[in-house]
C-alpha cells in the first residue's frame, strides 16, 4: 500500500523524543512492504488530511502547546471527520489535551480544544513526572512509559490505559490514563511510546490496516532490540511497584 | 542567630568527622532561625551560577581566577546547591557575630531551587550559563526551568547571560543590569541549527519562526525572531576566534589563551567565568593567565588504559542530549581509529527511573564516521541504545551490544590497540573506572 502519515508541528511539539513514534511506525509499515510518506506540517502550512492514514502530534512546552493549538484549530473539523471515518491517529504527551473541549492554563485562561472528545484539561503549578506501568484492553502485556505533565484531565470515559499500578493518570495518582476511541489513540505518556511498547505499535499498525480493509500477514516483523528493551523496562517497573508496595 | 551559627558550625564539625554530607547542619540552623540568611552580613560580592550545563566547571574556574587575584572566596565545592547546603556554607564561614569572612561568596545554584535559596538574600552577580533539555524527568522542560528561575532574579542583581542561547537570554528582557557573553562567527560555526531536535526553531517569546545567521552547536548562535525581534544581543565579553585544532581561544580580539580541553563546551564556561570575574574587578590578564591551560578538577575527562588501549572517559550527563552531542562531536573531530563505548546502566544515581526517551534526542549519527571503527553499547539499557542506533546511518556490523559492563571491558581489553572513548554519565562512570587503569 501507499500510506501517508501527517506529523503535526515536528519542531514545535517535539519534547522527549516524540518524533521517534513516527520513525518507528514508518519503519514498521515499510517492513510490511508498504510505501510510506511522512508529511511534516508546520504552523501555517496547508495540509490536505482527507488521504491520511495516520495523524501524529507529540509533546511540547505549555507555551508551545498553546501556539500549536492556535494553529491546529483550523484542522479541527478535518481531524474530527477523519476520526469519525476511522483514520488512525496518536496524540502523545500534552498534544492529547488539544483533542478535548478546553485547556485551562495555570493562569486561569481557558483555551478551546478541537472537541473531538468531551474531556477537559486543567494545568497547574505542579508537575507530575514519573514512571508509568499500566494495563490496556488492547492486549494482555503491561504498558510502560513515563508521564511528564502539569495537567489533570477530567471526563474521559474510554481511557487507553484502564488501570495504572505506577504513575499519575488522567485525574490523579494511579487513575486511568489517556483516551482511546475507535482508531483514535491519545496518551500523556511522553516520548517514543510506540518504541517502548512494541504491542502498542502493533495495535496502531493493525488500526491502519483495518481502516484500509487490508489483512495483516500472520507473521509480523519483530524488532529484537525494542522487544528486549521493553522486557527490561517492564521488569524494572514491576520491581519498583513491588518495592513501593512493601 | 548566634545559636543557629553555633549549631551549624558544630554540625559541620561533627559531619566532617563522620563523613556525612553538608546539608544537614544548614537544615538544623534553618530550623532554629528560618531567616538566618537575611540576618548574616554577606561579603561584598555574591556570585551565583545556574543553568543546565557547565555550572560546576564555571564555578571552579571563577574560584581559581578570583583566588589568583588574591580574593578570599567561599564556595560550595561539594556541590550541595540547595538552600540547606548554601546555609551550611555561609554559616560555616561566618563569625559568631554573623559576618561572613570572605570577599566573595560563590554559589552553584540548582536551577529549580534558586528562587528558594535567594529568598533571604540576592546575588550581586547572577550567571546563567544556558538552558537546555536536561533531566527532563525532574525538570519537565527548559521553559519550565526558566519559569522556576525567574522569581530568583532580583531587580538589583547584575545578570551575566549567554547571548547565544535564545532561551536563557530572555532573562535580559526588561532587566536593567545585564552583561552578555558570546561567541562570534568563527571557524567552527555552521549556517543552520544542528541536532535531532530544534528547540531554537521558534521564538521563546512569541513563537514566530526564528532565523539563524550562524550557530556554534545545536541551536546556540546568532538567532533572530521573525516576529518580535528577539535576537542575539551584542556582547560585552566575546570569544572572537576559536581554533579547536590548536586549542586556541581569543577573547575580545586581544587575549589569546591555550585550552587544556579543546571542546566548544569549555569555551562557553570560560567566557562565563571570565565575564563574572571581570565584573568583580579582576584584570583581563590575570583572568586569562588562569584560564590558559586550566585543567578542571571535576574530572569530566579522565584518561585511562585498558590493556593496550589508551582510553578517554568523556563524562556526559544522562538525560542531557547537548552534553552527549558535544562529546560525540569531539570524538568525530579526532582522526585516529577508535572504538566508542556508550554506557547507560543507571539513568540517575539520585532517583529511580526507567525513562530512556532522552536517547532519542542525542545525535548519535555524529559517530557515523570512518575512524569510529567499532561502537560498544552496554549497561542495563543497552537494548534501548541499540534500538536508537538502529535509526542512525551507522552500519549494524560496527555495533556490539551487551548489558554486562565488565564483560564488555574484558572483551575490549583482549583485542586491538585502537584508541577508546567512553561516553557515559557520572551515575555510571565508576562502573568503567573499576575495570581500567586510571591515568593522572
Ligand atoms: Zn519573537
Amino acid at each position: 500500500m501507499e500510506l501517508k502519515i501527517f506529523h503535526f508541528y515536528p519542531d514545535l511539539m517535539s519534547l522527549y523524543g516524540s518524533y521517534a513514534n513516527v520513525s518507528v511506525l514508518a519503519r514498521r509499515l515499510e517492513a510490511l512492504g508498504n510505501t510510506v510518506t511522512v508529511e511534516r506540517v508546520a504552523p501555517g502550512q496547508a495540509a490536505e488530511l482527507s488521504g491520511a492514514d495516520f495523524l501524529f502530534m507529540g509533546a511540547g512546552t505549555e507555551r508551545a502547546q498553546k501556539a500549536a493549538l492556535a494553529d491546529f484549530a483550523r484542522f479541527g473539523d478535518a481531524v474530527k471527520d477523519a476520526a469519525a471515518g476511522g483514520t488512525a491517529m496518536l496524540f502523545a504527551g500534552n498534544a492529547m489535551e488539544l483533542l478535548g473541549k478546553t485547556i485551562t492554563a495555570a493562569d486561569g485562561t481557558a483555551y478551546p480544544g478541537i472537541a473531538l472528545a468531551s474531556f477537559t484539561s486543567s494545568q497547574g503549578p505542579q508537575r507530575f513526572a514519573e514512571d508509568v506501568l499500566g494495563v490496556t484492553d488492547l492486549y494482555p502485556e503491561p504498558v510502560v512509559g513515563f508521564i511528564n505533565k502539569c495537567a489533570t484531565i477530567e471526563g474521559v470515559e474510554t481511557p487507553l490505559l484502564f488501570a495504572l499500578s505506577l504513575g499519575f493518570g488522567n485525574s490523579g495518582k494511579r487513575t486511568p490514563e489517556g483516551f482511546h476511541q475507535n482508531n483514535v489513540f491519545a496518551s500523556q505518556l511522553t516520548g517514543p511510546l510506540l518504541v517502548k511498547n512494541p504491542r502498542m505499535l502493533d495495535a496502531v499498525v493493525s488500526a491502519i490496516y483495518r481502516q484500509r480493509g487490508e489483512t495483516l500477514p500472520p507473521q509480523l516483523p519483530s524488532d529484537r532490540w525494542a522487544e528486549d528493551g521493553y522486557a527490561i523496562t517492564a521488569e524494572q517497573l514491576r520491581l519498583r511497584c513491588e518495592h513501593a508496595g512493601s | 542567630m548566634f545559636l543557629a551559627i553555633l549549631v551549624c558550625k558544630l554540625g559541620r564539625f561533627v559531619g566532617k568527622l563522620v563523613g556525612k554530607g553538608s546539608s544537614m547542619p544548614g537544615k538544623f540552623a534553618l530550623k532554629i532561625c528560618p531567616d538566618i540568611l537575611r540576618r548574616v552580613q554577606m561579603p561584598p560580592h555574591i556570585i551565583a551560577v545556574t543553568g543546565s550545563n557547565g555550572k560546576t566547571s564555571t564555578v571552579e574556574m571563577i574560584a581559581a581566577i578570583l583566588r589568583a587575584d588574591g580574593r578570599n572566596v567561599v564556595y560550595n565545592e561539594e556541590g550541595s546547591n540547595q538552600i540547606e547546603g548554601v546555609t551550611t556554607l555561609v554559616l560555616t564561614h561566618a563569625t559568631l557575630g554573623g559576618r561572613v569572612k570572605a570577599d566573595v561568596l560563590l554559589i552553584e545554584s540548582d536551577e529549580r531551587y534558586a528562587a528558594h535559596s535567594f529568598r533571604f538574600f540576592h546575588p550581586t552577580q547572577f550567571v546563567v550559563t544556558n538552558l537546555y533539555r536536561d533531566q527532563l524527568t525532574r525538570n519537565g522542560h527548559p521553559e519550565w526551568v526558566y519559569d522556576a528561575i525567574l522569581p530568583a532574579i532580583h531587580p538589583e542583581t547584575k545578570l551575566i547571560l549567554n547571548a547565544d542561547d535564545p532561551l536563557s537570554s530572555c532573562f535580559g528582557a526588561g532587566h536593567e543590569a545585564v552583561k552578555w557573553f558570546g561567541l562570534s562567527r568563527c571557524s567552527i560555526s555552521c549556517d543552520a541549527p544542528t541536532g535531532v531536535y530544534h528547540d531554537g526553531a521558534y521564538c521563546p517569546l512569541c513563537h514566530a519562526p526564528m532565523e539563524y545567521d550562524y550557530v556554534h552547536y545545536n541551536h546556540i548562535g546568532a538567532y533572530r525572531c521573525t516576529g518580535c525581534g528577539h535576537c542575539k544581543p551584542s556582547t560585552d565579553y566575546t570569544a572572537t576566534a576559536v581554533d579547536l585544532t590548536r586549542g586556541l581561544l581569543t577573547i575580545d580580539g586581544s587575549l589569546t589563551v591555550q585550552l587544556a580541553f579543546c571542546s566548544i563546551y569549555n569555551v562557553y564556561n570560560i567566557l562565563a567565568a571570565y565575564a563574572a570575574c571581570r565584573e568583580c574587578g579582576v584584570a583581563a590578564e590575570i583572568a586569562a593567565g588562569v584560564i590558559g591551560n586550566y585543567v578542571l578538577k571535576n574530572g569530566r575527562m579522565q584518561t585511562f588504559t585498558l590493556g593496550v588501549h589508551h582510553g578517554t572517559l568523556l563524562t556526559s550527563k544522562h538525560e542531557n542530549s547537548i552534553a552527549y552531542d558535544t562529546n560525540l562531536r569531539y570524538i568525530a573531530s579526532t582522526t585516529a581509529p577508535c572504538t566508542v563505548m556508550v554506557m547507560v546502566d543507571a539513568v540517575s544515581r539520585k532517583y529511580f527511573t526507567s525513562e530512556t526517551s532522552w536517547l532519542w534526542d542525542i545525535d548519535f549519527d555524529l559517530l557515523d564516521c570512518p575512524h569510529v571503527e567499532k561502537i560498544v553499547l552496554c549497561g542495563r539499557y543497552c537494548n534501548d541504545l541499540a534500538e536508537r542506533f538502529s535509526f542512525t546511518g551507522i552500519p549494524e556490523e560496527r555495533l556490539t551490544v551487551g548489558a554486562d559492563i565488565p564483560a564488555e571491558c574484558a572483551r575490549l581489553k583482549a583485542q586491538g590497540d585502537e584508541a577508546l572513548y567512553v561516553v557515559t554519565c557520572f551515575s555510571d562512570r565508576d562502573k568503567l573506572l573499576s575495570q581500567v587503569e586510571k591515568e593522572d
